[in-house]
C-alpha cells in the first residue's frame, strides 16, 4: 500500500499543473454547493439574529416589513407615528416591558435613533468610551457612526433637516456626543443614539427659548396679561442644549400625545407574549404588533427559494466536472499505456498496477475533499464576521 | 535455462504465425538471436519471459513450465527470475533513476523492498556510471544513461534469465559497447542466462552462441 | 522526496487538519457569573426630602436612599448636573413625586422601567396652577405652558397614597421583603393619620378665618382642610418692595387677613412691617428638602402646633 501511494505520488507530483487542476476543480464542486448553503445559512442567521432578538414590535397599522426594517435596522422611511400613550399602555398590561423608539431624523446620513436608556441593555450594547446620555441634548454614537464623523466624547453633531424644504418643522439641533459604543457588528454601529425627547426636540415638539419676562425678551412679547404673557414667533429658540440654557427647555401639550415610531415590547414570559398579541387583535385597534422575526423569515423564505436554484446549477455543474474529471483520467489512461505495458512487463501483478492507478484518483479525491472541507471549515467559521461587515457596508 | 518444444504462436491481428519446434538454452549460456525486423523475435522473448502465451508446445524456463501458469503467476515468476530490458528503455518519466530501477520492488507483493536492496541499486548504479544522477528523473539523463539504468532494474532483482531487446539499437558506439559491458560483466559474474535480440551485427560476436532466426525457423507465414 | 517523508507529511497534515477542526469548533461561551442580589439593599433615589423619608420608613434596612439635592436648594428647581444623573440611571428604583414636581426629570434620560411616579393614583386630583406663557411658533402653532401644584404631601392623606406606591415598587423589586415594607408601610401610615387628625382639629377651629399664604405652595393642605386662604408671592429672605406693601394693603382692605403663612421665617422687619398692618407670621415648612433640624413628621407636627397656635388667635378674633 505504502509502496503504491508513494508511485502515485511521484506521478501527480510531476504531472503536478494537471494534479492542482484536478483538485482545484473536485474541491469547487464539493465546496462550492456545501459552502454555499454554510453561507446562505450564516447570511439568514445574521439577517434575523436582531429580529430573533426582539420579541415583539409594536407599530400603527400598515406595512409590517417597513415597520420591522425602520425600527430594527433602521432602513426605509419612517413608519406611520403612533402615540407615546401606547407605551403606557404596554407598561401598565404588566405583560411586557416597553422600550420605546423614534426613528425619523438624520445626521447626516446616519440614522437618529431616539429611544430610552433600556435600549442599549436589551441589544447588550457596551460603551467603549464615554456614557450613556443623561439629560436632553446630549447622544451617543455607534462605532462606525463615531469613526466616519470622527467624533468622540465632548465632540457635537448636528441633525440634518428632513428636506431641504423643511423651513418650520425640524430645525438643526446641536448634540453633544457623550459617549461612544464598542463595535456591535449590527445595524446600532451606524447609528447615533439620543433621548427621545432630544428628538422631539428636533421635531420641535419642545423646546427652548429666552426668558419671556427678561427686558431682552421684549421683542418678543405680544402682550402681557397679569401671570399670562404672549409670544410671537419673533422669540430666539435655542439650537442647542448647553448647561446654561437647558432649564429654559420644554415640552408643550400632552406627552402622551407625542409621536413615537415604534415600541420594543419584551415580554416576561411566553403566556405573556401570547397575551399581549391577544390584546392588538382587535378589528378597530389602530395598532398593530408583530414578531420581527416572522416578518424577516418571510422575507428570507423568497430569497432562499433561489437558493435552491443555484444549488441544483451547482450539482449540476459539478456532476459535468465530474465526467470531465473521469474523462480526463480515462485519456490519461490511454496516453499511459506504455508506461502500464511496461509494468507487466517487469513483472507488475495486477492488482499492484490497479493499485498504482486507483491511488492517484484517490489521492486527487481526497484531496479535493479535505480542501473543500477545511475551506468550509473556514467559512463556518469566519463567514459570520464577514457577512456582518458586508451587510453593514 | 530455456527449453522450448514444438511452440506455436499466432497473432490475433496478422496471418503471421511463430513455430520453434525447438530450442535450448543452457544456464550461463551468452545468445544473441540475429534476423531481419518483423521474423518474431521479439515474440520469442515475450514468450519465453511469460509475457505472451503460445498456442500450442511449452515454454520451460528456469524449470518453469511458463506456458502453463496463469498470468499472475506468470507476472511473480518474471518479476523474479527474469530481467527484462527493452530498445526504449521504458523507463517512468515521472519517477527518479532510483525509484525506476526499484520499481520491481514497488510493483510486485512477490518482492520486498528493504535497505539492502536499495543498497544494491546504488551499487549497480555506481558500477554503471550514474551514480551521481540517481535523484535526478530520468528524462533529463542521456540516451546511454538511461539505458544503463534500465538496465540496472532489469539486473535489481538479481535474476536468473536476462532478456534484453534490442539493448543497443538506440545507443551511439560507446553507450552501445559499454551497455554490453554491463550485460555481460553481470551474465558472467552471477551465471545468469542471457539472451539478446538483436540486428546489429557488430556486437554479436562477443556471444557464446548466435541463433539467426529467419535461417532457423523462418516465417512460416500462412501465405 | 522519500516515501517516508512523503508518508510523514500527509500524517502531519492530517493531525494539523484534526486540530484546525477542533479549534475552530470550540466555541467560546459566555461566563457571567451570578450575584446574589438579595443581600445587597435596594438602591433608591428619590427627587424630594418627603419621598425619601418615606422610603427610609417603608423600606428599613431593604434601602439606600440617596436624594442627591444639596442643602438649603428648593429640589422643584434644582438642576443636577450629568453625572448627578448618571448616578440616578444607576438606581434600582428611582421615586417621583410626580405633579410636574422637578423638571429636571423631564430634561433628563432615566430608565422608564425604574420611574416610580408616587402621584400616579391621584393623578385626576392634581391641582393645575396659574399663571401660563403663551406662544405661538413651530408646527403645533399657539400653545401655552402648564404645570400643577407639587407639593402633595402636605396632605397627609395624599402623602398616605404616596407611600402606599412606594412600598407597592418595592415589593415589586423585593417581593421576598413584602411582609417587612408592608409593617413598615402600617407604622407610617399610623402616624400620617395622626398627624391628619391633628391638623384636622386645627383646621376645624380656623373655620372660615381668612388667611395669607406668603407663597402659592400649600394648595393640597389647603384644599384638603378647606382652608380660606390667598397666595401672594413673597420670599422670606428678600424684603417686599414698596409696591408689594402697597399691594398687600390693597388686598387687606377687602380680605382682612390676620395671619400670614410662611414657607420659612420672614425677615424681621418684614415680620415688623406686617404686625404693623395687623398680619401676623407663622411658619408652615413645606419641607421639600432636609431640614436642618427634624425629620418630616417632627417639621409637620410643628407645622400643625403653628397652625393650632393661629386657631385660638382667629377664634377670639372671629368671635370679638
Amino acid at each position: 500500500m505504502r509502496d503504491t501511494l508513494y508511485l502515485a505520488w511521484r506521478y501527480l507530483r510531476y504531472h503536478r499543473i494537471k494534479t492542482a487542476i484536478l483538485i482545484a476543480s473536485i474541491t469547487l464542486i464539493i465546496y462550492l454547493p456545501v459552502g454555499l448553503n454554510v453561507l446562505v445559512g450564516q447570511s439568514a442567521a445574521e439577517l434575523t439574529a436582531r429580529a430573533e432578538a426582539t420579541p415583539l414590535l409594536v407599530g400603527a397599522r400598515g406595512s409590517a416589513l417597513e415597520l420591522v426594517l425602520n425600527s430594527l435596522y433602521f432602513e426605509a422611511d419612517s413608519p406611520e407615528q403612533m402615540r407615546y400613550a401606547e407605551v403606557s399602555r404596554v407598561a401598565n398590561s404588566g405583560l411586557a416591558d416597553p422600550i420605546p423608539l423614534y426613528v425619523r431624523f438624520r445626521s447626516r446620513e446616519y440614522p437618529i435613533v431616539g429611544t430610552t436608556l433600556e435600549y442599549f441593555d436589551f441589544r447588550k450594547l457596551r460603551f467603549a468610551s464615554g456614557r450613556a446620555m443623561a439629560v436632553l441634548g446630549e447622544c451617543v454614537l455607534g462605532a462606525r457612526a463615531a469613526h466616519a464623523l470622527k467624533v468622540g466624547p465632548g465632540d457635537s453633531i448636528v441633525s440634518s433637516p428632513e428636506s431641504v424644504f423643511d423651513l418650520v418643522g425640524s430645525y438643526p439641533l446641536r448634540m453633544k456626543v457623550v459617549g461612544v459604543l464598542e463595535p456591535s457588528y449590527t445595524a446600532d454601529d451606524l447609528a447615533v443614539f439620543a433621548d427621545l425627547k432630544t428628538v422631539w426636540v428636533i421635531e420641535g415638539l419642545g423646546h427652548g427659548h429666552q426668558d419671556l419676562a427678561s427686558p431682552e425678551a421684549d421683542s418678543a412679547v405680544l402682550a402681557r396679561e397679569g401671570n399670562t404673557i404672549t409670544a410671537n414667533a419673533a422669540v430666539v429658540q435655542y439650537n442647542e442644549i448647553t448647561s446654561e440654557n437647558i432649564e429654559s427647555f420644554h415640552f408643550h401639550g400632552d406627552l402622551a400625545q407625542h409621536p413615537i415610531s415604534a415600541l420594543f415590547a419584551v415580554p416576561h414570559d411566553d403566556k405573556s407574549q401570547v397575551l399581549l398579541m391577544g390584546r392588538y387583535q382587535g378589528k378597530d385597534e389602530p395598532s398593530q404588533i408583530v414578531r420581527p422575526r416572522d416578518v424577516m423569515n418571510e422575507l428570507l423564505e423568497t430569497i432562499l427559494t433561489v437558493r435552491s436554484y443555484v444549488v441544483a446549477a451547482i450539482l449540476i455543474v459539478a456532476l459535468a466536472t465530474l465526467a470531465t474529471a473521469a474523462l480526463v483520467f480515462l485519456l490519461s489512461l490511454r496516453l499511459r499505456r506504455r508506461e502500464i505495458m511496461t509494468m507487466v512487463k517487469i513483472g507488475g501483478s495486477r492488482s499492484s498496477i490497479a493499485s498504482l492507478l486507483l491511488s492517484e484518483i484517490v489521492v486527487v479525491l481526497a484531496s479535493g475533499v479535505v480542501l473543500a472541507g477545511g475551506l468550509t471549515l473556514l467559512t463556518g467559521r469566519f463567514g459570520s464576521a464577514a457577512i456582518r461587515t458586508f451587510l453593514l457596508s | 535455462m530455456i527449453r522450448i518444444a514444438n511452440l506455436e504462436f499466432r497473432y490475433r491481428e496478422g496471418e503471421f504465425q511463430l513455430r520453434v519446434p525447438e530450442l535450448d538454452v543452457a544456464r550461463g549460456e551468452t545468445v544473441a538471436v540475429v534476423g531481419p525486423s518483423g521474423c518474431g523475435k521479439t515474440t520469442l522473448l515475450n514468450l519465453i519471459a511469460g509475457i505472451s502465451l503460445p498456442g500450442c508446445g511449452r515454454v520451460l524456463t528456469n524449470g518453469v513450465e511458463v506456458s502453463g501458469l496463469d498470468d499472475p503467476a506468470r507476472r511473480d515468476f518474471r518479476v523474479q527470475h527474469v530481467g527484462l530490458v527493452f530498445q526504449e528503455f521504458e523507463l517512468l518519466e515521472h519517477l527518479s533513476v532510483l525509484d525506476n530501477i526499484l520499481l520491481p520492488y514497488r510493483i510486485s507483493p512477490a518482492l520486498q523492498l528493504d535497505p539492502s536492496v536499495r543498497e544494491r541499486a546504488v551499487a549497480l548504479a555506481g558500477r554503471v556510471g550514474i551514480g551521481d544522477k540517481l535523484g535526478r528523473y530520468a528524462t533529463r539523463l542521456s540516451q546511454g544513461e538511461r539505458q544503463r539504468a534500465a538496465v540496472c532494474r532489469a539486473l535489481i532483482a538479481q535474476p536468473e534469465l536476462l532478456l534484453a531487446d534490442e539493448p543497443t539499437g538506440n545507443l551511439d558506439p560507446a553507450n552501445k559497447g559499454r551497455v554490453l559491458e554491463i550485460l555481460f560483466d553481470f551474465a558472467k559474474g552471477s551465471g545468469a542466462t542471457l539472451l539478446t535480440v538483436t540486428h546489429d551485427h557488430d556486437v554479436v560476436e562477443h556471444f557464446d552462441r548466435i541463433i539467426d532466426f529467419k535461417t532457423f525457423y523462418g516465417s512460416a507465414a500462412a501465405r | 522526496m522519500s516515501e517516508l517523508r512523503v508518508s510523514r507529511a500527509l500524517q502531519l497534515g492530517m493531525l494539523v487538519l484534526g486540530f484546525g477542526w477542533l479549534a475552530c469548533s470550540q466555541q467560546t461561551g459566555d461566563a457571567t457569573p451570578t450575584v446574589t442580589e438579595q443581600a445587597v439593599p435596594l438602591a433608591v433615589y428619590v427627587v424630594n426630602y418627603p419621598l425619601q423619608y418615606f422610603a427610609e420608613r417603608i423600606g428599613g434596612e431593604h434601602v439606600n436612599v440617596s436624594f442627591p439635592a444639596p442643602q438649603g436648594v428648593d429640589p422643584a428647581y434644582w438642576s443636577p448636573d450629568p453625572e448627578t444623573v448618571a448616578a440616578y440611571q444607576e438606581a434600582d428604583v428611582i421615586l417621583l413625586n410626580g405633579a410636574s414636581y422637578a423638571r429636571w426629570v423631564g430634561r433628563a434620560s432615566l430608565p422608564y422601567a425604574k420611574l416610580v411616579d408616587t402621584s400616579a393614583s391621584f393623578r385626576e386630583r392634581l391641582i393645575p396652577l396659574e399663571g401660563t406663557v403663551t406662544h405661538q411658533h413651530g408646527p403645533t402653532g399657539e400653545h401655552a405652558h402648564v404645570g400643577f401644584a407639587f407639593t402633595s404631601w402636605l396632605d397627609p392623606t395624599l402623602a398616605a397614597e404616596q407611600a402606599r406606591a412606594i412600598a407597592q415598587a418595592f415589593t415589586r423589586v423585593r417581593p421576598e421583603h413584602e411582609a417587612d415594607f408592608r409593617a413598615q408601610l402600617a407604622g407610617l401610615e399610623t402616624d400620617l393619620r395622626a398627624l391628619d387628625a391633628r391638623l384636622a382639629t386645627a383646621a376645624a377651629r380656623l373655620e372660615n378665618t381668612p388667611l395669607l399664604l406668603s407663597h402659592p405652595v400649600y394648595q393640597y393642605l389647603v384644599r384638603y382642610y378647606g382652608l380660606n386662604a390667598r397666595s401672594l408671592h413673597l420670599e422670606p429672605d428678600e424684603p417686599p418692595d414698596p409696591s408689594t406693601w402697597r399691594e398687600l394693603q390693597e388686598l387687606l382692605a377687602e380680605y382682612p387677613a390676620r395671619w400670614m403663612l410662611w414657607e420659612a421665617p420672614p425677615l424681621p422687619e418684614t415680620a415688623r412691617t406686617l404686625r404693623k398692618l395687623g398680619v401676623e407670621s407663622r411658619v408652615i415648612d413645606p419641607c421639600g428638602n432636609v431640614a436642618a433640624e427634624g425629620d418630616f413628621l417632627m417639621i409637620m407636627q410643628r407645622n400643625a402646633a403653628e397652625l393650632e397656635s393661629v386657631a385660638p388667635a382667629a377664634s377670639s378674633a372671629s368671635g370679638s
